[in-house]
């Protein structure tokens, strides 16, 4: 230890060091953030401008659930289940049935994803007549959303979840070690852990059909045309004139996955 | 540098660790990962060589064709074939006697012929039995008992929506 001489820094030089350099980390620090923040996807942005920014770049797929034509009879999750050998108590496709009652009271309801169907009305509040019956109700189809910006995929420590060049957000069910990690990172509840292969499992898209040059099964399914999957990125199928003549939302937008599953006559108490 | 002996041990140290470590990385990470991102590539062609299970109604009408033909024409020509009786791959698949037949769903332990024959109501429910949140649109049924006797049928527990109505075209029977 040398004595402490007069050419040492001062308590008042070193003060003065740490608050310049501070000062000008902070403001370059802000610029980045403030550069960062702007390139980050606007959470309510239209989807249909994304929609249309995909024209032209190859093959980028899209699936589009119209809520206003869904009429619940859950073929789409048995078909899904059929197709996919999805096991009993778990849904990679669910519908969910939601009624209004005069109070301002919602019921949210979706037995076995909807899969045998539903009651009238829904089981929960038994009063289906009088100034307590039910006033509105539809149903809305719940599916992967797989989005542009994934949580899912960012949080995979083995790079076992991943998105193909058409959009589709995969498992590699070799790699997967069945973590959960991305079963929790999803913030629609897309994804469960198949108890029979102990790997993360979710909505393909039917990949396995698409390739074959058939529709997703619950698209093939659907008795009232309300699930529409196509190419995007070609202005003339039959997604992108849907896509241009309809108003569209996602859900959660403000979660800023960027979903490519967008609906149409989406309610705001739809979550 | 009579301490040299101490570096060279250290460094074939470290050498031997990366070594090692490279070594069994090009073991364990499979060749054709990260070639497009953070993920193995051939997982897509893993992912895509699953059958298809659902053939399809033009399928279904290559054997059945009277019953494909009449649904066709049918009102009832919306709702696929494979809607109401299941996929139709491990159905096509027994029928010729095909031993590659392989899914183990409850499909094939329920059903000798590997399809659903169909029971006559549950099938018609899934869509026609009314819930408040349906379109008017659809033609539903609210009460099957008061739906019998309103048509001058009897009803019993065991009355089935076939009895009277084609399921195939949607033409009454009687």
């Amino acid at each position: 230890m040398s004595p402490i001489t007069p050419d040492d820094v001062t308590r008042r030089e070193f003060l003065e060091t740490v608050a310049k350099t501070g000062g000008q980390s902070f403001l370059f620090g802000s610029l980045f953030v403030n550069t960062a923040l702007l390139r980050l996807p606007q959470a309510g942005a239209d989807p249909k401008s994304r929609a249309e920014a995909e024209v032209g770049k190859g093959i980028v797929y899209g699936f589009v659930v119209d809520t206003t034509k869904c009429i619940g009879c859950g073929s789409c999750v048995r078909a899904c289940r059929a197709e996919n050998g999805v096991p009993e108590g778990y849904n990679r496709t669910w519908v969910e049935q939601y009624t209004f009652y005069p109070d301002g009271e919602v019921f949210v309801n979706s037995p076995n994803g909807g899969e045998n169907g539903f009651a009238d009305p829904a089981p929960t509040r038994n009063k289906p007549t009088g100034p307590e019956a039910p006033m509105r109700g539809f149903f809305v189809p719940k599916l992967c959303n797989h989005c542009i910006d994934t949580p899912c995929i960012q949080v995979c420590p083995v790079g076992a979840s991943f998105k193909t060049d058409e959009g589709v957000v995969l498992v590699d069910h070799e790699r997967c070690v069945g973590c959960g990690y991305c079963v929790q990172a999803c913030p629609f509840g897309s994804r469960y852990l198949n108890p029979e292969t102990g790997t993360a499992d979710k909505c393909t898209w039917c990949h396995h059909r698409v390739i074959k040059g058939l529709l997703p099964a619950c698209v093939v399914s659907c008795p009232a045309e309300a699930r529409i999957f196509g190419n995007v990125s070609d202005p003339e199928s039959t997604i992108s004139r849907i896509l241009a003549t309809n108003r569209v939302q996602v859900l959660k937008s403000f979660l800023g996955t960027r979903p490519r599953t967008r609906y149409i006559g989406l309610d705001s108490e739809v979550i | 540098m009579r301490h040299a002996g101490h570096f060279v041990r250290l460094l074939a140290l470290v050498v031997i660790t990366v070594v090692g470590f490279l070594y069994v990385r090009s073991l364990v990470v499979p060749k054709d990962f990260g070639v497009k991102g953070h993920f193995r590539l051939s997982a897509i062609d893993d992912e895509g060589k699953r059958e298809a299970r659902h053939i399809g109604s033009d399928a279904c009408a290559e054997c059945h064709d009277e019953i494909g033909a009449a649904w066709k024409a049918g009102k009832h020509h919306i709702p696929q074939c494979e809607n109401c009786h299941g996929p139709g791959l491990l159905h096509t698949k027994v029928v010729a006697e095909d031993s590659t037949a392989g899914y183990t769903d409850k499909i094939l332990k329920q059903f000798p012929k590997a399809i659903n024959p169909g029971t006559g109501i549950t099938e018609c429910k899934w869509c026609h039995l009314k819930t408040f949140e349906r379109p008017s649109s659809l033609k539903y049924i609210v009460n099957v008992e008061k739906h019998i006797t309103e048509h001058q049928g009897t009803f019993s527990p065991a009355s089935r929506c076939i009895d009277c109505h084609n399921p195939h075209t949607t033409v009454v029977k009687r």
